[in-house]
């Protein structure tokens, strides 16, 4: 036992000068397909990371079925003309390697990572996935069954629920709306279909592949070149897709949930896109509103109020829109009150200007968070595909901080005003209805709905 | 294939704090964590979920920085920061810009020295915690699946066996003195590892560790509980019943040989063969080949992270129509075949690559998501804690790049015994199937 109390040095201390953050140089190639090819070094470990992305995902294929673009990610692995699932799945074991397929709305993509020791051989087995599939009707089976289950699964998860609801509610007929298939749309799917949406998206022109690691570049430049030279396809043709009306007024829609003993909450508005150029304007607003822990919403909803333990806002870029969102499991109670900060939070920020410390700290967060993506290797492939899948200026990596920082107390203001449309705010609440409908109700015209979609009231 | 050459120093305070410091400047970012040797295994009888609560009170205000500083001093110096709780370990952990590095430090020596909360930040903490609570598992589809549910089927030592989420009679009924107390016992610096990655050399980090820490004095070392477990001679089993998901699911679990031994790794191999992905046994069987399973995964969960009683431990979710004892024959019928037939030398071969790329995987990122090198970070915390030797992050691999395949077939007939074993089945209510 200490009879006497040392002490700290009282005061917090100053930070030291910043070390210059040095982003690696990214080689940009493009193949005599098409093909474009982006290589970045980093020796954090002796492995590397990668992404083959075609820039069609479920939203380019939605005409045809609703997520058949995932579907035919799911496929991709299942079998080629040369290999059958169960020899792709040892070979990539052997490789030391993990890989998935997958889409979103907007793109599909092979993502893989392994040992640098074998870094052509599973080079080689993602080209083979790319132009090889063989779509085997047996492995469809299964997969259509084993998607059936999964998406009765996802109906009873809250977030599932409120995330859908919000997409049908801010992109109506857009393709955007539609998060999931339904199960008569699953059972509906085709062989036929998968593989023609393999065969319009999956080609070269589509394409871009990124890798980042422990290699050599001209080395792995060579490889690619003999694994993808051969290959070759058209870009697809884009459908338009009609513009979605923005809602206005502040509407409330119920999804409920007999049994739950905690509400979600998810509000949104339309936003802008990563191309838009106040995106970085918005970053820096959400991150005070509630996208840091620091943020204003977390520290008053949680760290004051402990209504909820994981409070976030965030703006959400789709290529053709993006949408702000907040978010936050809460006690059943206190839907009304989380609600009434939510909305204090937002029109403070859009009626008072933030205060030139507050407004530096947030500065100083995005900017040291962003830098962090340089540490690893699977940091740096996303900071570098965000880059290239929007097409942001070559120089986006080196000149963020200084755009960050240049953002004045004004800007806020203005980006609070324009794109954290409180009047607008479409609210989600999954729930029992019996806990919290009185409460939803004070907040607009309300809507119920039961999870599997269907309108109660 | 290179030896493994990480780096790592190693050196002891006078009041007992290990400080280990792995340099590396690739980025211009530090990772620097606190491991308390203390986790929700031995939090005290009567307090179950206090550990993890104890963490949130650690966010909470120390002795010169209040309330909210904390988060506030690291977010803005442009890092992140959390905090979580083990099986036998509690840690707080920050990634920033390495010009940050004096001010978490300081940061971590503030709260190591002397928390300052008081009931208000208690009660609001409880909050909190109960909404972690809820989101995680009492409103989630197999929330807390398997890892709430078979502690209590599976062991009978309560440190071993109860809920360390803690039941909500349990955390109201938590004080401040409880807090204080708990501190005190086990928050000293004799019973915890400073670690410091990244972009700062040793000679640096090491000053800064001194001059931040040296002067927290020690206190008495720590008295854990025995966590060790009755010998087991029968299979147990046990039912809970899942109130929003709609797939049967059952969870089996074989209790692991003891740490750094040949048999613990062995059987990681044998968990690769097991629960590698789609091409481990148990996938390909199940959801692949017999098609009777929609989920089946699992494994070691955190292999060099715990230090009691542990399981090896597999997770299905199967199809209505098909009975939980058609799966469970299933998934017998895979150990089975593996205790009778062993695995190939090519299988073996791949699960080596497999696991020395998996390992470099957890050394770069790990569970931390967006923290750099958080896995090196727990390796190192986990070896100096139980071990005594932060080295052995560059050794241990070859352990497990040694086992042959007769060693794979040993632990599979000795460990995968039902007396060995315990199974938990969690079926969706008759209300739950009808509503859907």
């Amino acid at each position: 036992m200490a009879t006497q109390v040392s002490r700290a040095a009282s005061a917090v201390p100053e930070l030291a000068p910043e070390r210059e953050v040095r982003w690696p140089q990214r080689t940009k190639h493009k193949l005599a397909n098409g093909l474009e090819v982006i290589l970045v070094e980093s020796h954090t470990i002796p492995k590397f990371h990668g992404e083959l992305f075609f820039r069609s995902g479920n939203a380019a294929a939605s005409a045809r079925a609703a997520s058949l673009a995932e579907m035919t990610a799911t496929m991709v692995r299942t079998g080629t003309t040369k290999s059958t699932s169960r020899e792709i799945e040892e070979r990539l074991r052997g490789l030391g390697a993990d890989l998935s397929v997958s889409a979103g709305q907007d793109t599909s993509a092979i993502s893989f990572a392994g040992l640098s020791d074998y870094a052509e051989q599973l080079l080689q087995l993602v080209s083979e996935l790319a132009r090889e599939a063989s779509f085997p009707a047996a492995e469809f089976e299964r997969e259509r069954r084993q998607k059936l289950e999964e998406v009765k699964l996802e109906r009873t998860q809250p977030g599932f629920l409120a995330g859908e609801r919000l997409r049908k509610v801010l992109f109506d007929r857009h393709p955007y709306a539609l998060v999931s298939p339904t199960e008569d749309q699953v059972a509906a799917y085709s062989l036929d279909q998968l593989q023609s949406v393999y065969r319009d998206f999956y080609t070269p022109e589509n394409a871009i592949l990124l890798l980042v690691g422990d290699f050599d570049p001209v080395k792995m430049q060579a490889a690619v070149e003999q694994v993808f030279d051969s290959w070759s396809g058209k870009k697809p043709a884009s459908p338009d897709s009609p513009t979605p009306p923005k809602p206005t007024g502040r509407k409330v829609y119920l999804v409920h949930v007999p049994g739950a003993v905690q509400a979600q909450i998810l509000c949104g508005c339309h936003a802008i896109t990563r191309k838009h150029p106040d995106w970085i304007k918005v970053g820096l607003t959400n991150s005070i509103y509630g996208g840091a822990f620091n943020s204003r919403l977390v520290m008053n909803i949680r760290e004051d109020k402990g209504y909820t333990y994981s409070p976030r806002s965030a703006v959400n870029p789709l290529r053709q829109y993006g949408f702000f969102s907040v978010s936050a499991a809460v006690r059943n109670e206190v839907v009304a009150a989380s609600l009434t900060e939510i909305f204090y939070e937002i029109d403070k920020l859009r009626s008072l200007s933030v205060p030139e410390s507050e407004l530096t700290d947030a500065q100083n967060y995005l900017t040291g968070v962003f830098s962090m993506g340089l540490a690893t290797q699977s940091g740096l492939l996303s900071q570098v595909s965000t880059l290239a899948l929007n097409e942001l200026p070559g120089d986006y990596l080196e000149t963020y901080r200084q755009k960050v920082r240049a953002l004045t107390p004004g800007d806020v203001l203005a980006a609070s005003r324009t794109y954290l449309e409180s009047a607008n705010m479409q609210i989600v609440v999954v729930g029992d209805r019996e806990q919290i409908e009185p409460q939803a109700a004070l907040f607009g015209e309300l809507k119920v709905f039961d999870a599997q979609g269907a309108q109660l009231s | 294939m290179k030896p493994l050459q990480i780096p790592v120093e190693h050196k002891t305070l006078g009041n007992g704090l290990h400080v280990v410091v792995a340099p590396d400047s690739t980025a211009p970012v530090v990772t620097v964590g606190v491991y308390y040797k203390i986790g929700f295994r031995l939090e005290p009888q009567g307090r179950s979920g206090f550990a993890h609560l104890f963490e949130h009170m650690m966010f909470q205000g120390s002795e010169n920085a209040a309330k909210m500083q904390h988060i506030k001093l690291i977010n803005s110096s442009g890092g992140v920061l959390n905090g979580s709780t083990m099986y036998d370990v509690t840690n707080y952990y920050e990634a920033v810009p390495s010009n940050a590095l004096e001010r978490v430090l300081w940061l971590e020596a503030d709260r190591m020295r002397a928390l300052k909360v008081d009931d208000e930040n208690l009660r609001n903490q409880r909050d909190v915690v109960k909404e972690e609570v809820r989101v995680n598992v009492m409103n989630q589809p197999y929330g807390g699946f398997p890892w709430l549910d078979m502690p209590p089927v599976a062991f009978r030592n309560w440190a071993n066996a109860h809920n360390f989420y803690g039941d909500f009679a349990d955390l109201d009924a938590a004080s401040l003195a409880d807090v204080q107390a708990f501190f005190r016992t086990y928050y000293v610096p004799n019973n915890a590892v400073l670690l410091i990655l990244g972009d700062v050399s040793p000679a640096d980090a090491f000053a800064l560790g001194e001059k931040h820490f040296a002067n927290i004095p020690a206190g008495p070392a720590p008295k854990f509980a025995d966590s060790a477990e009755p010998k087991q001679s029968e299979e147990r089993r046990g039912h809970v019943v899942e109130k929003f998901g709609t797939l049967p699911a059952m969870a089996i679990g074989y209790v692991m040989p003891q740490r750094r031994t040949p048999d613990w790794c062995a059987m990681a191999l044998l968990d690769q063969a097991l629960h590698g992905g789609r091409a481990g046994r148990i996938y390909r069987d199940l959801v692949l080949e017999k098609q009777l399973a929609v989920e089946a995964d699992g494994g070691i969960d955190d292999i060099f992270g715990y230090n009691g009683p542990t399981q090896m431990t597999t997770r299905i979710l199967h199809k209505p129509e098909i009975a939980s004892d058609e799966t469970l024959a299933a998934f017998n019928a895979v150990i089975h075949d593996v205790q009778e037939k062993g695995i190939t030398d090519t299988e073996l071969e791949q699960l080596k690559v497999k696991w020395r790329s998996d390992y470099f995987a957890t050394l770069e990122g790990g569970r931390g998501g967006y923290m750099p090198r958080y896995g090196l970070m727990h390796l190192l915390a986990c070896f100096t804690l139980f071990d005594g030797e932060p080295q052995l992050v560059n050794a241990i691999l070859d352990g497990f790049l040694a086992v042959t395949k007769d060693q794979v077939q040993g632990v599979a007939r000795r460990y995968l015994q039902p007396e060995n074993r315990a199974i938990v089945f969690r079926k969706p209510n008759a209300v739950s199937q009808e509503a859907a």
